[in-house]
């Protein structure tokens, strides 16, 4: 949203108020690798649609396997790729069957004498990253960097060690994607969003990474909702490789029973103030339990997360953007992330040293938990209470 | 430009919440020299440099070990060097309207 677009009682300030700085967007979309799903998706033999950076692309494999992403409007007369098919190694346009290969080339027009030269469209470097597709965007058209990709987990791909990934797909109609990258410092949410009480909470930003370390247990008066489960304890470590795809290594403790999870938590811009929202996870077969046993780990995480994130998109869908956080002491370093973030909006040429520089922060989460501990315990007992009451009132009521 | 044009008070916060307060910290066991500012007991931020971070003894080692993540917690040396400075009086404790 640009400034010029704002409600005029957050634009100005009046009196002793404090306004609200909504921005004014600076026009571009992230340079860095992006996520659109595991690979398999896309070698159906069909093209695919997806939309991202204000546009569209069409993803498809090509007769090796190899999945090819281009601009998904056809050079010619603009038809729509993603409505045509895939012939051998291209893609050919419903419109006039001009045929687009992998490198951006139109390598066929059947009806005429010669392809024009200058027949080329745009196309996106690729890279398979823990059997997920991730593609190259830069503004400034560079090469694809591969040395900024995270490494491989050992076993990732193996069906004997991990579970396959599941997918799911959120549409984020109405805010900008940095809304999800500031989550990465939030620790407060996690108590009224996901109903949980996070015990450590640090960030570390480096290069191209941002991280959150945080550990957490669920809060026993939101049972069954969200991460509230008091016997759910979570460790979980969670880095941004660039500005769009994050790793989030996460080991549940419950009942004594350890889980080990990978999610992926991923987005595509696809305007300044839109996104789509991805995440998959994949559950570490723990030994001697069957396949049915891990499936049914996998979607019961599945659901969970699933949930946190439809709590997240709520909020984001109906809130304002803001460029002034005020912040209380128990927040995390929402400037710093942001500062680190800037990296990927500006030229490289433009890249501060401050915004790759180590940064370390460790939130004081003593005096929240003890405050939201006795709120917590307030809920249970006015809960009980409640309960009591509804029970002597159905014992009295006549037969 | 970045990625959101800010006004001058934005900016003001800017430099608040992360220039603020800030006081240099030499590690004890390398040549390392930070920024850092305790908003409380449990709360640490902390301002590397490149040069620093290459200076990182514990960093240094954890970067040669093999098929270890690459992102570090934090290195432990510092954190005493920190706790020291602390003792000493060196750092303040105690944020100002949360910066």
């Amino acid at each position: 949203m640009s400034a010029t677009e704002a409600t005029p009682n957050v634009g100005t300030t009046q009196g002793q108020a404090r306004s609200l700085d909504l921005g004014e967007s600076g026009h571009r979309f992230a340079r860095g690798w992006h996520c659109l799903g595991p690979v398999s998706i896309f070698q159906d033999g069909k093209p695919h649609a997806v939309e991202a950076f204000g546009g569209k692309l069409v993803v498809w494999a090509d007769t090796k396997g190899d999945v090819q992403v281009l601009d998904a409007y056809c050079r010619h007369m603009g038809g729509d790729l993603t409505q045509g098919e895939v012939k051998g190694d291209e893609v050919a346009c419903p419109f006039h069957d001009w045929r687009w290969a992998g490198d951006g080339k139109c390598t066929s027009i059947p009806y005429a004498r010669r392809v024009p030269l200058r027949a080329r469209t745009q196309r996106y470097e690729t890279a398979i990253n823990q059997g997920l597709l991730l593609i190259w965007h830069d503004p400034e058209g560079s090469a694809a960097d591969h040395s900024l990709l995270p490494p491989e987990i050992e076993g990732i791909t193996d069906p004997d060690v991990y579970t396959d990934w599941t997918w799911s797909t959120l549409d984020v109609p109405t805010a900008n994607c940095r809304e999800i990258v500031d989550n990465v410092v939030d620790m407060a949410h996690f108590f009224y969003i996901h109903f949980a009480f996070p015990t450590m909470f640090r960030n570390v930003f480096e290069g191209t990474t941002a991280t959150q370390f945080m550990e957490s247990t669920g809060r026993p008066d939101k049972a069954e909702q969200g991460y509230g489960d008091e016997n759910l304890v979570l460790k979980s470590e969670a880095s941004y490789f660039g500005p769009a795809y994050m790793i989030n290594w996460i080991n549940n403790e419950y009942k004594g029973f350890n889980t080990e999870v990978v999610l992926i938590n991923c987005h595509i811009p696809t305007s300044e103030t839109s996104f789509t929202l991805q995440f998959g996870l994949k559950v570490l077969k723990p030994e001697g339990t069957d396949e049915k046993t891990t499936k049914y780990i996998g979607e019961k995480y599945t659901e969970m997360f699933a949930e946190g994130f439809m709590q997240d998109v709520a909020i984001w869908r109906n809130k304002a953007p803001v460029q002034n956080p005020l912040l209380c002491e128990e927040d995390g370093p929402v400037y710093q992330l942001r500062r680190w973030y800037d990296q990927f909006y500006v030229d490289v040429a433009d890249i501060a040293p401050e915004m790759q520089e180590r940064f370390e922060f460790e939130v004081d989460t003593t005096k929240a938990n003890e405050y939201w501990r006795a709120e917590v315990a307030d809920n249970l007992a006015k809960k009980a209470a409640e309960d009591e009451a509804a029970t002597s009132l159905a014992n009295k009521a006549p037969a | 430009m970045v990625y959101f044009v800010v006004n001058d008070t934005t900016r003001e916060d800017q430099r608040l919440y992360i220039q603020a307060r800030l006081k240099e910290v030499a590690c004890l066991d390398c040549l390392a020299k930070v920024k850092v500012k305790k908003n409380s007991d449990h709360h640490t931020a902390i301002q590397w440099t490149m040069e620093s971070v290459e200076e990182c003894a514990e960093f240094n080692k954890a970067r040669q070990e093999p098929g270890g993540r690459q992102i570090h917690e934090a290195c432990s040396r510092l954190r005493q060097s920190i706790e020291k400075a602390v003792a000493e009086g060196e750092i303040e404790i105690g944020a100002i309207d949360g910066y």
